[in-house]
């Protein structure tokens, strides 16, 4: 047997075994794999912010980018791959190039670059997760990279302003969720009935935007409509990462919509019993009329039937 | 461009046809070039070709600057300039000349996945081969990019474009890898290309699309560019279909044009082409 596998990583949120994409995709390809990894959530540990994360471990070897991690973990004959035609693998590589290129900037952009976003989730998220000081200086460098990355990639002439490549971007990845879900269909998995790499990193792209309840979401809202790729990822969570689909409680704001959850489903038992006292109400004015005739008719009954009438 | 701008765009585009003095502008062939630049000059005229579009092809010193978008090549058809691939086969389709219109949903969206990842990887190993490799820096980009100004105008433009595609590359996190791993790459992307084209004449089977136009691009700067070292052409040529594939494209849509042809100009110039 291999020697064990740690693979470090961003820790998880709103039913999502990790936040980061890229973490994201190497567990699901793992799970694919049925490669033995054992996951190393990064909570107050300086190892965090060296170099990129995921990073995985085995024996001496160091590896830290998804494409080679899975490369390592094929090599160990965790291939998720096996059935694939040639002409398939080839449709891997496209389709993840056009992940990166058209949905990574705006991924990226909402959770990063996006003020409220940043301000009100993201910066506290992953600020509660680093050890201080970091945490006072990591995520501000995470996001001016990400901006740095999205301005230098997308933002040449002819658009000038921010607001400009925003736009672009957003219409780009709509337009490649537009297309994943095309080439998605009706069926399971991308090749098939089994799930392999591309399941892999569309799962680890669109889980994040699916999942995470941000302040400013037209992302989600886009990607809601298109029923075949939530249920895809449904789908994944559900038989690969043992967790429902509405997910463990998290702190903060879904905690106040579980009361307000629970309010309301007490608010609709009243109501359903105060209906139900009504409907009795209603009916009894009308029961001594018949009570009269049945007891006409069945001499016997008289004093069980006003009894069983009145109590509830 | 908003939604409204983009329409009101189309709609002037559709308004007239294809005129007969419609030009392409790229740098100087011979001396200012680059490998990256001529791959995406070809695919457009490629492109054009294919859709029996008449392009004249001009080469100016300054076409960069004069680009909308700073990127070469650009088309200048009646008083509408327009650059890069992306744009000019939307422009072209809003005129009513489409080549992928026969596609259905799933092969449109396997295309652009495929002209993705040629930009995403062929594209991009150009640029890291060009503009971050020492000795090509050193021996073939500055002295091309620059030659036609004075000094020390061309040391400075140089120095300025190669710190632009180094941030870049950083950002994307292309600036740790190996010239062998950038090289492994390009591998890998001919690998997925070859395998997709198989045995068909083109990759969507009887038509070219402008998948086609693009590849053809890419790979026949490629083999018909002399580096430092000829690495970058054997990967491609390790792909026998793929070859051939260049050559039929070369056959049928750029033999016989008198036209600033660049199959002729490749052959009797091959080995001063990048020099």
């Amino acid at each position: 047997m291999a020697a064990p596998m740690e693979l470090s990583c961003w820790g998880g949120d709103w039913g999502l075994p990790s936040l980061h994409p890229e973490s994201l995709t190497v567990m699901a390809y793992a799970k694919f794999s049925g490669a033995p990894l054992t996951v190393n959530t990064i909570n107050n540990s300086w190892r965090a912010p060296k170099g990129d994360l995921p990073v995985l471990v085995s024996e001496d070897t160091v590896i830290s980018q998804p494409a080679k991690i899975l490369n390592f973990l094929r090599k160990q004959k965790y291939n998720a791959d096996y059935d694939l035609s040639a002409k398939q693998g080839a449709d891997t590589l496209a389709y993840i190039a056009l992940l990166e290129e058209k949905l990574h900037p705006a991924l990226l952009h909402t959770f990063w670059v996006e003020a409220e976003n940043y301000c009100s989730v993201t910066k506290p998220w992953f600020a509660s997760r680093i050890a201080f000081p970091l945490r006072l200086y990591l995520p501000g460098k995470m996001s001016r990279e990400a901006l740095n990355r999205i301005l230098l990639t997308k933002g040449g002439p002819p658009l000038y302003s921010l607001t400009e490549v925003e736009a672009q971007i957003y219409r780009d990845a709509k337009e490649c969720l537009n297309l994943l879900s095309k080439r998605l269909g009706t069926s399971q998995f991308f090749f098939g009935d089994t799930p392999t790499t591309l399941d892999a990193f569309v799962f680890g792209f669109l889980a994040p935007i699916y999942k995470v309840c941000f302040p400013r979401v037209q992302l989600q809202e886009h990607l809601k409509q298109l029923p075949n790729l939530c249920r895809f990822c449904d789908d994944i969570l559900t038989c690969y990462f043992r967790l429902t689909v509405s997910g463990q409680s998290p702190a903060g704001q879904d905690t106040a919509d579980a009361n307000l959850q629970k309010l309301t489903q007490l608010v609709n038992k009243e109501s359903n019993l105060i209906e139900k006292m009504d409907d009795n109400l209603r009916r009894s004015p009308q029961h001594p009329p018949r009570k009269l005739t049945t007891l006409k008719l069945a001499a016997g009954g008289e004093e069980s039937s006003p009894l069983s009438r009145l109590s509830p | 461009m908003s939604l409204v701008a983009e329409a009101f765009v189309t709609q002037l585009a559709a308004a007239e046809p294809w005129p007969e003095n419609a030009a392409l502008y790229q740098q100087l062939k011979e001396e200012q070039i680059l490998l990256s630049d001529n791959a995406s000059s070809l695919a457009v005229q490629a492109f054009l070709q294919m859709c029996n579009l008449p392009i004249r092809v001009i080469c100016r010193a300054n076409a960069e600057y004069m680009s909308p978008s700073g990127k070469v090549p650009f088309i200048h058809v009646g008083n509408q300039v327009v650059s890069e691939l992306g744009p000019i086969v939307q422009f072209v389709k809003a005129k009513g000349h489409s080549l992928s219109d026969g596609l259905d949903e799933v092969q449109k969206a396997e295309m652009k996945a495929y002209m993705e990842l040629v930009n995403n990887m062929l594209l991009t190993a150009e640029l890291y081969l060009q503009w971050c490799d020492d000795v090509t820096v050193e021996e073939i980009t500055h002295p091309r990019y620059g030659s036609p100004y004075p000094w020390p105008l061309n040391r400075i433009l140089s120095y300025q474009k190669q710190w632009e595609v180094r941030r870049k590359m950083k950002a994307i996190g292309w600036a740790g890898k190996t010239l062998e791993q950038v090289l492994e790459d390009v591998d890998q992307c001919c690998h997925a290309l070859s395998q997709r084209l198989g045995t068909q004449p083109y990759f969507f089977n009887k038509q070219p699309t402008e998948l086609d136009a693009l590849v053809f691009g890419h790979l026949f700067t490629i083999l018909t560019t002399q580096l430092i070292t000829d690495e970058l052409s054997e990967k491609v040529k390790n792909y026998s279909n793929l070859t051939a594939f260049c050559r039929r494209i070369e056959q049928q849509y750029f033999e016989g044009h008198d036209k600033d042809c660049s199959t002729i100009a490749a052959r009797s110039s091959k080995k001063s082409l990048l020099r």
